[in-house]
């Protein structure tokens, strides 16, 4: 049994938003609402990817000119990887949520209360 | 080489945007992206010595081109030099020509792609390409449908990014070499996204009502080629990972006999194709020596009869036994129906075949037993009339389906692309005595069980498992299981 440590403890935590964001987009009735819980979804993966890179350490991953050997870190760094990663994954995942918002303007000129049950019986129609 | 390779992969993307400068040219670019891609195909089917490309260090990105994916370029580019033949030059939209290509790009990039992160950045912008082709602001049914298309797409690949960081933690590199070392849990949530993006088995029940409410050229893209950007890397991953082979057998038998039975009962031509198509990828991700030739034989043919559905006056089939198609519609329906029914002859037949070799004997079982279900399904294709002029009487002026004959002799042809690679043996054993006369009986006992079926559909009533909640549900389902699964 791994002993809580606070590292642990935040791991739990953006998890657990990650899940939290998948439950509001299962049981949320309001389609907008759905979508923001996406955004929640999102944003815990992000923090999971942060949280991965300040493993070993927390300081802005900058060559520093004045350190003497390339070998040698002078600090314990974030590991660069996972932020460069989660930077493309936050603009993708801004440009699909602009995109459904977008969408959802335009469903909400027919249903503008945008309850899931009406929207879907519309698309019956 | 790599720069060659590299120029051939941004190739689709830069003609993409230089045809939004100029529309007039776009067709024509598009053609030529379609080209290049064939001539790759090709090259990896002659010559399928692996190339691997590690761009910017050993963190970044890598790429490898092997004989595994030369069926899936193949196919990506005939589908896509097919739909954009059949819609023709003179049409009135630019923008469908600039979706194309990107979707062309975005689908080799994912093929190609050996790193879980480049995979993931592929699969995004096949999605966002496949919304913007489904939805018409016109409509409002077929925005809904893009929506709720895009909001499955990037739930499933938000689990998969958080695999994607469990396998960065545990392995120290997001290789899909890592993804063998990894969690149970990490292993799950990859699934999880790419059997959502494939549309395998109750992950997949987005798929049959996009495809079917897409507009039929963008149908057969979707059926033909979008779910491979999926499917493949998931056989990828499942080849580095020997612990996923049992799971990914019984997921796929799974799909194809659940699919099958919904299309068994479905009424909408379009509907039946598409549940149709999650149960052929089903099968086509089984085996990771013939998924290719599967995939490739299914989506040729399904792409031919999505494009061919845009000629029939109905999509009701209870009206089809009183509605008479012309011969240039009903002959290569009738062909391809019977190259996923696995007939002889044609390319679905061999993949059927030699798929069949790979597995043990309870498993050849279930794949023949799902095999008469396939073809009772496409039967049902047979039931038009072909239309009769009398003498002297001019047929409808249409234009030549130049879209359709591409297809159709890429089905007959594609019989021939195992000799091209260097196992010839696998070809040569698929025609022996014993395999045809199983394969004519199969077709015979589906002949027998869409007789038996026709009284018995309208009695029985299937739940309606598509609406939205269903989908995100049915990921959740899926992710459970998986993990008991796996862990089991």
């Amino acid at each position: 049994m791994p002993s809580l440590t606070p590292a642990l403890l935040i791991e739990a935590l953006v998890l657990i938003t990650a899940l939290a964001g998948f439950l509001g987009l299962l049981l949320r009735r309001n389609l907008f609402l759905k979508v923001l819980a996406l955004d929640v979804m999102s944003t815990g993966v992000i923090g999971f990817f942060v949280l991965l890179a300040a493993r070993s350490g927390v300081r802005t991953p900058i060559l520093v000119a004045s350190s003497s050997s390339a070998s040698t870190p002078v600090a314990a760094f974030a590991d660069p990887v996972p932020q460069a990663v989660i930077l493309t994954a936050i603009v993708i995942g801004f440009s699909i949520q602009a995109l459904l918002l977008v969408v959802i303007t335009h469903l909400a000129q027919r249903e503008p209360s945008l309850q899931i049950e009406a929207l879907e019986e519309a698309a019956e129609a | 080489m790599n720069g060659l390779i590299i120029g051939w992969l941004l190739l689709p993307f830069l003609l993409a945007f230089s045809s939004a400068l100029q529309p007039k040219l776009g067709w024509w670019m598009a053609l030529f992206c379609c080209g290049t891609t064939l001539a790759a195909g090709l090259a990896l089917s002659l010559d399928p010595q692996p190339i691997l490309i590690q761009l910017v260090g050993p963190s970044g990105v890598s790429l490898l081109l092997d004989g595994f994916i030369a069926p899936f370029l193949l196919l990506n580019a005939l589908v896509s030099a097919a739909v954009l033949l059949e819609r023709g030059r003179s049409h009135d939209d630019p923008s469908f020509c600039l979706l194309v290509m990107a979707l062309l790009g975005s689908i080799n990039s994912a093929l190609v792609c050996h790193d879980l992160i480049s995979l993931y950045v592929a699969l995004e912008v096949v999605s966002l390409c496949a919304f913007l082709l489904i939805a018409d602001r016109h409509k409002f049914r077929s925005m809904w449908i893009a929506l709720r298309y895009l909001m499955v797409g990037s739930t499933a690949l938000l689990f998969f990014l958080i695999g994607c960081a469990q396998v960065q933690a545990s392995h120290g590199s997001f290789s899909f070499e890592g993804v063998a070392q990894t969690t149970t849990g990490a292993l799950a949530l990859l699934l999880v996204g790419l059997l959502t993006k494939s549309g395998l088995f109750i992950s997949g029940l987005w798929l049959p009502r996009t495809h079917a409410e897409a507009p039929a050229e963008v149908s057969a893209l979707l059926s033909g080629v979008v779910i491979t950007a999926g499917a493949a890397p998931l056989v990828r991953i499942s080849q580095a990972t020997p612990s996923l082979a049992t799971a990914m057998l019984w997921l796929g038998l799974a799909s194809a006999g659940f699919a099958v039975v919904f299309a068994l009962l479905e009424t909408d031509v379009k509907r039946l194709l598409a549940w149709s198509t999650v149960s052929q990828i089903g099968l086509a991700v089984i085996s990771p020596v013939t998924a290719g030739l599967f995939a490739l034989g299914h989506g040729l043919a399904k792409a031919c009869l999505f494009l061919l559905t845009r000629r029939c006056p109905s999509r009701q089939l209870a009206s089809w036994p009183e509605m008479p198609l012309p011969r240039s519609v009903a002959l290569p329906m009738r062909l391809a129906a019977l190259s996923i029914a696995g007939c002889p002859l044609l390319v679905g037949y061999l993949a059927k075949e030699q798929l069949q070799q790979q597995l043990g004997p309870l498993p050849v079982l279930l794949v023949t037993i799902f095999s008469v279900g396939t073809a009772a399904v496409y039967m049902r294709l047979w039931a038009s009339p072909i239309q009769r002029l009398a003498a002297g009487q001019v047929p409808a002026a249409s234009p030549f389906p130049w879209g359709v004959a591409l297809l159709v002799v890429a089905l007959v042809l594609g019989n021939g692309l195992p000799l091209l690679g260097s196992d010839s043996t696998l070809w040569l054993t698929s025609f022996k005595t014993g395999s045809l006369l199983k394969a004519l009986g199969v077709l015979l006992a589906g002949w027998a069980l869409h007789r038996l079926m026709r009284p018995l559909r309208p009695q029985i009533k299937l739940p309606d498992l598509e609406r939205f909640d269903d989908l995100i549900g049915g990921m959740g389902i899926m992710g459970t299981a998986l993990v008991v699964m796996l862990s089991w």
